[in-house]
């Protein structure tokens, strides 16, 4: 349920990758401002900037842009955990390797590659969060 | 009911039927021309395609330079590509990071997964070995300025070194501005003047000693890849010509007649949106033409002909289903030298999901020998011309090409527009209404928005390279042993000597580069010279 009193969620994302393709992260951040987030644009992070801006913004979500190997996004998790904001929930999306996948979804991580529809996006950053969730058609 | 109006990608609305007054008079008069003839609409050459079939030109490159020079020499020697792209890493070439850069160490596992790596010149050796240079047209890398002056330098050294004169090398280097400034910004690069600086170095390197070398190319393709539309795709790449000769003019060091011809070699994008983007080819022709005879008053025939080479939508390659790319990669394909297209690379089937595979890449290259061998489409130049419908579409996208050319220049210019987020903010604009569109089922993609199966069958998985995560390693023992072995003293200087050069903007900086990759500088060493110097550029993201 919504609460009005309640701040936006708020959702940081970021690229882990040196790779500077951004149309897909300007396209999935714009959808989660429209849907009520707040969004905290980290650009390009390193593993541990991930962790230290997480905590730092004090997030209630984070995105990650992958566009090189999982086990990027794995040592970003690990920081996380390092930083002691291991229980923030993350979300994935970009070129993640198929067969990778099931290497992020074991660690709980929810993985959108190309092609994932705006929808289930924003669906999955409302269950992960619990907030911004519409009631009555409003959010 | 009021019908649905339908209308192309970039707006224009599309009729049921086309006649000969949907033919505009510009176009109209063009048609009387032939191929190889201004304003170029109907080709750039007189015999087309049966004189010389396009070239098949693929992006390459993945983890360490043997395993460049292996997949090089499968492209060229056994499945039949027509010249060599050699793709880099992104992290440390288009960044000039050597491998034990902060930035990298923690992304490790990512080197060599968007391309080569290397660590200076003696990598371009490997890389290059058994080929045989003089005969080869070659796009090295450099799609960064920054990276082009590292990049072509250290290829064309190791020719030097071979005994080959530099006056017999064939290839193009890129230096786009599109791509760095705007498709791709990096985490750290050097602001578009110094970028335009070299550039221009580079024009007038070649101009003086490498005929056969094209120097920069202003690749539209990386403007409408993210997200500007056809008509902004021509009119970004006018805006773009327009700064280069405006400041060629102003240096005063090289005849700008003689200078038109070097920058007009010119990548596009073709989309599935096929019957749009083979008229923008044709119209693009004629644009350019048009602009170096009416805004330079140049007269020479040849100066105006720009040749063009296509890479296929790499963002229409879908993850969902990659096999079905096949089809959409034959389709923009074919399109492409409809448009007629001097070269020609189709996107790999797995884009979506990695670099190309071997499988992939031959695939790319199979779709372009079957065009060129089975159906008599290097017989007949500009086949869609006269077309009612593709003469209404040229016409279309050279006005409204035309119209945003002027709202570029009426901001300030080319440069102007990279720097203020104009351009991102027309591409921002139009991925979201291709996001929309994609989320209304208005616009639909077979296999991923419409016609999906709830178990999609896994076709194929993404290429990860020989070496997998060990690519960084090996990377790292060949820059420490680069660094034990070299003469470092003969490095210091070099790089001294560069930074000097760099300092001046009076002096063709590219043989101080030469001079600093041949005496075994490092990518790294290069990249702090010109951070260094010249600064971080700062993208106007505004997402």
């Amino acid at each position: 349920m919504s609460d009005h009193s309640q701040p936006p969620a708020r959702v940081l994302v970021a690229k882990s990758s040196l790779d500077g393709h951004w149309r897909g992260v300007a396209v999935v951040s714009r959808a989660l401002r429209e849907a009520g987030f707040e969004v905290i644009l980290g650009g390009m992070l390193r593993p541990s900037e991930i962790a230290s801006v997480a905590a730092a913004e004090d997030v209630d979500l984070v995105g990650i842009n992958v566009g090189g190997r999982v086990e990027v996004v794995e040592r970003a998790l690990d920081e996380m955990e390092s930083a002691g904001v291991g229980d923030i929930p993350v979300f994935v999306g970009g070129t993640v390797p198929p067969q990778a996948i099931p290497r992020l979804t074991g660690r709980g991580v929810e993985v959108f590659p190309p092609g994932s529809s705006l929808g289930a996006i924003v669906d999955s950053a409302r269950r992960l969060t619990g907030r911004n969730i519409p009631t009555g058609g409003l959010s | 009911m009021i019908e649905h109006q339908p209308q192309t990608t970039s707006g224009i609305p599309l009729k049921l039927l086309y006649g000969p007054e949907d033919v505009p008079d510009g176009i109209r008069e063009a048609l009387s021309t032939v191929p190889g003839q201004a304003p170029y609409l109907r080709g750039a050459y007189p015999r087309m395609y049966r004189d010389r079939a396009w070239r098949i030109f693929q992006l390459s490159g993945y983890g360490n330079p043997e395993d460049m020079n292996e997949r090089l020499k499968f492209l060229l020697f056994e499945a039949g590509e027509t010249g060599i792209i050699i793709k880099h890493d992104r992290m440390t070439d288009d960044h000039l990071y050597d491998v034990d850069h902060p930035e990298i160490v923690e992304r490790r596992e990512d080197v060599g997964l968007t391309g080569t790596v290397t660590v200076g010149l003696r990598d371009y050796e490997t890389i290059l070995s058994d080929l045989p240079l003089e005969s080869i047209y070659a796009k090295p890398g450099g799609g960064v300025p920054q990276s082009a002056v590292y990049t072509l330098p250290s290829y064309w050294s190791v020719a030097a070194r071979r005994g080959i004169p530099l006056e017999k090398l064939a290839g193009t280097g890129q230096s786009d501005f599109f791509l760095t400034y705007l498709g791709c910004p990096t985490k750290e690069q050097i602001p578009p003047e110094a970028a335009i600086r070299f550039n221009l170095d580079l024009i007038e390197w070649c101009s003086e000693r490498m005929p056969r070398w094209v120097p920069v190319s202003v690749a539209g393709y990386n403007a409408a890849d993210s997200g500007l539309s056809a008509h902004q795709e021509l009119g970004a790449v006018m805006a773009n010509a327009v700064q280069y000769l405006d400041m060629i003019a102003e240096r005063g060091r090289v005849d700008v007649e003689r200078l038109a011809h070097r920058i007009g070699g010119v990548n596009f994008r073709v989309s599935m949106e096929v019957f749009e983007d083979a008229a923008k080819l044709r119209a693009a022709r004629k644009m350019w033409s048009d602009l170096l005879g009416q805004r330079y008053g140049i007269t020479s025939e040849k100066a105006r002909q720009m040749r063009i080479h296509v890479v296929t939508a790499g963002s229409a390659m879908t993850y969902q289903e990659p096999f079905n790319n096949i089809v959409r990669g034959t389709l923009m394909a074919l399109f492409s030298v409809l448009g007629g297209t001097q070269s020609l690379g189709v996107s790999g089937y797995d884009e979506a999901m990695s670099i190309p595979s071997d499988h992939a890449h031959l695939m790319s290259i199979r779709i372009q020998q079957i065009l060129q061998n089975e159906i008599n489409l290097r017989e007949v130049a500009d086949p869609l011309g006269g077309s009612y419908y593709i003469e209404s579409l040229t016409g279309e996208l050279e006005q409204r090409g035309w119209d945003f050319f002027e709202q570029i220049q009426s901001r300030g210019g080319f440069l102007a527009v990279l720097d203020d987020g104009f351009l991102l903010e027309c591409a921002e604009e139009n991925n979201q209404r291709i996001a929309s569109g994609m989320e209304s089922g208005e616009r639909a993609v077979v296999g991923v928005n419409t016609h999906t199966i709830d178990d999609p069958i896994m076709e194929v998985e993404a290429f990860e390279g020989r070496s997998g995560a060990q690519t960084w390693e090996m990377a790292m023992e060949r820059l420490s042993d680069l660094r034990r072995t070299r003469h470092r003293r003969g490095a210091m200087d070099a790089l001294h000597h560069l930074e000097d050069v760099c300092r001046n903007e009076s002096v063709n900086a590219i043989p101080a580069f030469m001079e600093a990759v041949m005496a075994d500088a490092s990518i790294g060493e290069i990249g702090d010279v010109l951070r260094e110097t010249f600064g971080d550029w700062q993208a106007p993201i505004s997402v």
